[in-house]
């Protein structure tokens, strides 16, 4: 637990640093409407990322959300338009998700494809299954109450906030609280074990698959509702993103260990770079090498801060 | 067991290959042939180089997702080196090595010392190397004109045959198998990859073997990227764009347990072998490059079910497995049986589609200007920039309209990303397929030059559309508008918009995009030659993606509060930057750009995206098609001053330019009366 402690501790300095130097050079940056701005548009990324820290925690990985993500799209506003009622969209993309999900959890769990491979495949394949089936059109004409849910922007956007907020407290409590959530801690730290307790992590595994599934299908919705027009294309790279934030949190690759809090700062972190780059008035094509930089210094001062055995245990 | 079980599936990828051979001789004109087959090796050596560093990484139970990135990052060092530093070919090529080195260095460097789990480690650098690249380059600066010398080590042939990279790749796949199956450190690294620290009580230096492995991993990287540069002749920081996820889909393929301890060269190069036939074949056929993708991921999840399957049933019967053989036998079966189904199911829906496509273009031929119809039916190869690109689908729409009513077959088809080296390619799969006429909407200038100058050479006539190659590699040039003549229509809405003065910002597509880069040169140049009062603050990158469009305008109206207009010049990325100006309620912020009208037409008549420039899309693919044809039938030549374009009337030639006219300019007024 201590040494994926300090992986959060060394990424939360490092944003308490960005933060102030923010609020020195460009204090703009804090104004209420420019925060509720990021939080808005990164709130579909978080809960992709919360899905994706129990599957990381349960000891898999999903590289296919990106593409699951632009397909539950598109699904969604063919739904809309289709003149299907919004809570049902709502409903029939989670639930296009969690089809998607359940295919990875099958693959991984029954056919035995290790987890990488096959959300690898997945990946590939919804995306262009995808292209070939819209030819890159978007989906157009929606109706006026797709846009913020009919609410009107102002309640829309706090919509948002409030979904993606409540899916977060949910998941803290669950993951500590629910027989479920620690049966993911239980067969990400050791698989063996959990099955010889009589943990059913066949269906563990295929439940977390699920799960991100399902939340993927939310995510694209509550993202596309910001919008009058769906994007085919749209969640490129947004495994990458995802997968960033949960081990920038402190979240162990191998499973086991970590929490969402530490995805939420994770998250947090890849939101705040971003726009603080062009606050800062830094040139965009440094972005990604920031990013990159600030992983493996993570890595680096969570060693520095770690003692030798801590670590041999670690891996 | 183990051993057993691993040559069966090298039999299995071995009979998938003969099948792909067999359906694409049978689908593919001139698929079966030698300078094909040897075309294919050329495609596959870059892919295949790092397939070949990835496979003793998996075996020791890690990952480098940086592959990919470093090949950026070397070409762009090379590109350096020699161009702006002077230093001679060699001497810039053997500090890119090492350069490779340092990178692989790095990330060995991290997870040994550091104890960063490879996926995260490799993860970081896999942004850090991308970034640095773009960086350096500030995403524009294209190194080309490499000395022949050095082209032929990617471009050359070996007695006139065997194309120039194939010794290289050979000596290291040569060089990898003895690594990995006839050392002790391929014996060290299946021992750390089975356990990590087993291996390390049974005293073997665990991180020095593991260093080993990434640094290697990151030279056999700069040597791809090296080949890369030769092949394409020109090096840019988006070189090797995502090869790092299709080289680990060969190195599984080929039979390497992705949680290591088991792995094949062998198996690698069967893997890589699967993939590139594939790839290759669906091109030569002319199907559709997303089969491509689709397919290898079936075929992926499928062997590697089989797979584990079969050591799942083995390991859950007894301790002591039973080697009497009928098991393995069956098991093998079972293993042809689904492949071939897989390849079976995939050939239907080749075959199905291919039957719908024949089927939606008959009835217009039959029905088209009777004694138009030249005697063999042409086949007519046109390539967007990108597949799935909405501007490119609009496009399409014309060409398809005008192939029907000249009664050619057209072959539309390109890449599916972002990925410079996709379009030679493909244009490579069409000179073996023996188009009558090859038009490209060029990415890369300077890298398909070379190609479309060995189509020309065949006898293929070659157009460009959209942008231009260099004018030796093609016969026309369909040029709806120059980079030129867009620059300065979007300067001078800016300069409408704003009143003569003011503060604009630009959103562009990707950072490395080439075309956008192009344009934002003559907006400049524009802006300071006649409106010396703009001003352009920033230019901030969209990555074609409409909410990342979104974002970049809201951070920008908050950063620059004087800022009078949004420039936005990728086609998702108008919308995207009208929406966050109709949120943020602002009236004195004004977007412009080039889109289509269809996307726009909401934030048009809102008055929010005041105007959005382009010219007719379906009317360019309709000219393209025309021009393509005609150029094969001789109407099209040198010297001519003007062609009948079907429904477009005359269009003039200007050289060996056929113009389209100049960009429209779409506004509330007249934004109705388009529909693309």
């Amino acid at each position: 637990m201590n040494a994926m402690r300090q992986r959060a501790v060394a990424i939360a300095i490092f944003w308490a640093v960005l933060l102030a130097v923010l609020a020195w050079r460009a204090p703009g940056f804090f104004a209420g409407s420019n925060i509720r701005d990021i939080a808005v548009i990164n709130a579909p990324a978080l809960i992709i990322a919360l899905g994706m820290t129990v599957v990381i925690l349960a000891g898999e990985i999903d590289v296919s959300v990106g593409s699951q993500f632009a397909v539950a799209s598109v699904v969604a506003g063919l739904l809309a338009k289709a003149g299907v009622p919004l809570p049902f969209v709502a409903l029939l993309t989670a639930g296009a998700g969690a089809v998607m999900g359940g295919i990875n959890g099958a693959l991984v769990t029954w056919l035995g494809v290790p987890s990488i491979v096959a959300t690898l495949a997945a990946m590939a394949f919804w995306r262009e299954l995808l292209r070939w089936f819209t030819q890159g059109a978007w989906v157009q004409g929606l109706p006026a109450g797709f846009q913020w849910m009919g609410f009107g922007q102002a309640q829309g956007e706090l919509a948002i906030l409030v979904c993606a907020a409540l899916l977060f407290g949910v998941m803290v409590w669950a993951l500590r609280n629910v027989q479920a959530g620690r049966a993911v801690y239980a067969v990400g730290s050791q698989r063996e074990s959990a099955r010889l307790a009589g943990i059913p992590v066949s269906a563990v595994s295929f439940g977390v698959f699920t799960l991100l599934g399902a939340l993927t299908g939310i995510a694209a919705l509550l993202d596309s509702v910001r919008f009058s027009e769906i994007q085919s294309g749209a969640g490129a790279g947004l495994e990458l993103k995802a997968i960033s934030a949960v081990v920038i949190g402190g979240t162990s690759i191998t499973g086991g260990r970590g929490n969402t809090w530490g995805t939420l700062l994770g998250a947090s972190v890849l939101a705040v770079i971003a726009p603080a780059l062009t606050f800062l008035g830094i040139n965009a094509f440094w972005e990604k090498a920031i990013q990159g930089a600030i992983i493996l210094g993570a890595i680096v001062l969570e060693r520095v801060t770690t003692s030798r055995k801590m670590k041999a245990h670690a891996r | 067991m183990r051993v057993e079980n691993r040559a069966g599936s090298e039999r299995a990828l071995a009979f998938l290959i003969v099948l792909e051979v067999a359906v694409f001789a049978f689908t593919g004109p001139n698929f079966f042939s030698a300078a094909n087959a040897f075309e294919v090796v050329r495609l596959g050596v870059e892919l295949g180089l790092l397939a070949l560093a990835l496979t003793p990484v998996i075996v020791s139970g890690g990952i480098d997702l940086s592959v990919g990135s470093m090949m950026g990052l070397c070409a762009v060092v090379f590109g350096y080196l020699w161009r702006d530093l002077h230093l001679p070919i060699a001497a810039a090529a053997a500090c890119t090595l090492l350069a490779g080195l340092l990178g692989g260095a790095l990330n060995a460097l991290v997870i040994t010392r550091f104890g960063g789990a490879p996926l995260i480690v490799t993860l970081g650098t896999y942004s850090l190397f991308r970034g640095i690249a773009e960086g350096l380059t500030r995403g524009v600066d294209n190194f080309s004109q490499f000395p022949p010398g050095f082209l032929y080590l990617g471009q050359g042939y070996l007695g006139g045959l065997v194309p120039a990279q194939t010794p290289l790749f050979l000596l290291f796949a040569a060089f990898y198998w003895l690594l990995l199956h006839r050392s002790i450190y391929g014996r060290a690294l299946r021992a750390i990859g089975f356990a990590s620290d087993g291996a390390r009580w049974a005293g073997i230096p665990v991180n020095r073997r593991l260093a080993l492995v990434y640094t290697l991993s990151g030279f056999t990287a700069a040597v791809a990227s090296l080949i890369y540069v030769a092949h394409l002749g020109q090096a840019r920081s988006d070189a090797g764009t995502g090869y790092e996820l299709l080289a680990i889909t060969a190195v599984v393929l080929g039979g390497t347990e992705i949680m290591g301890g088991r792995g094949s060269i062998w198996g690698t190069l069967l893997g890589l072998g699967a993939i590139v036939v594939l790839q290759n074949g669906l091109r030569v056929s002319a199907f559709p490059a997303e089969l491509a993708g689709i397919l290898t991921s079936a075929i992926l999840v499928s062997t590697i079910a089989i797979g584990r399957r079969s050591v799942g049933r083995a390991a859950a019967g007894t301790a002591v497995t039973q080697e009497d053989g009928t098991e393995e036998e069956e098991m093998k079966n079972s293993q042809l049986a689904v492949l071939s189904a897989v390849i079976l199911a995939g050939s239907l829906i080749v075959a199905g589609s291919n039957w719908w496509l024949v089927q939606s273009v008959r009835p217009a031929a039959s029905g088209g200007a009777g004694s138009a119809v030249p005697a063999k039916r042409l086949t007519l190869a046109v390539m967007p920039k990108a597949k799935g690109d909405p501007y490119f689908v609009s496009c399409r729409a014309g060409a398809e309209e005008a192939a029907k009513q000249i009664g050619a077959d057209l072959i539309w088809d390109g890449p599916t990303d972002l990925d410079p080296a996709k379009q030679n390619e493909v244009v490579e799969a069409w000179i073996t397929r023996g188009v009558d006429a090859i038009s490209v909407a060029v990415v890369n200038a300077p890298g398909l030059s070379t190609v479309l100058r060995k189509a020309r050479a065949k006898g293929i006539k070659v157009l460009t559309w959209d942008a231009d190659a260099q004018p030796d590699a093609r016969d026309f040039f369909v040029n709806q508008a120059t980079p030129q003549g867009i620059g300065d229509t979007l300067a001078d809405e800016a300069n409408r918009i704003m009143g003569g003065e003011g503060d604009f910002a630009i959103i562009t597509g990707a950072l490395t995009a080439a075309n956008q880069n192009e344009w934002i040169k003559f907006i400049k140049a524009r802006v300071a030659a006649k409106y010396p009062k703009l001003n352009l603050i920033t230019i901030r990158p969209s990555d074609d993606d409409r909410n990342r469009a979104f974002s970049e305008a809201q951070t920008l109206m908050k950063v620059y509060p004087k800022m009078k207009l949004i420039m936005a010049i990728s086609a998702p990325a108008v919308p995207g930057a009208a929406e966050a100006v109709k949120q943020s309620g602002r009236q004195d912020v004004k977007v412009t750009g080039l889109s289509l009208p269809n996307m726009c037409k909401p934030y048009v008549k809102a008055g929010i995206a005041e105007s959005v420039v382009l010219w007719n899309t379906g009317n360019l693919g309709y000219l393209v098609v025309q021009a393509s044809k005609m150029a094969v039938d001789g109407t099209l030549r040198p010297g001519a001053t003007s062609i009948d374009a079907g429904r477009l009337g005359r269009i003039g030639i200007d050289g060996d330019q056929v113009v389209l006219g100049k960009p429209l300019v779409f506004t509330k007024a007249n934004i109705d009366q388009y529909d693309f």
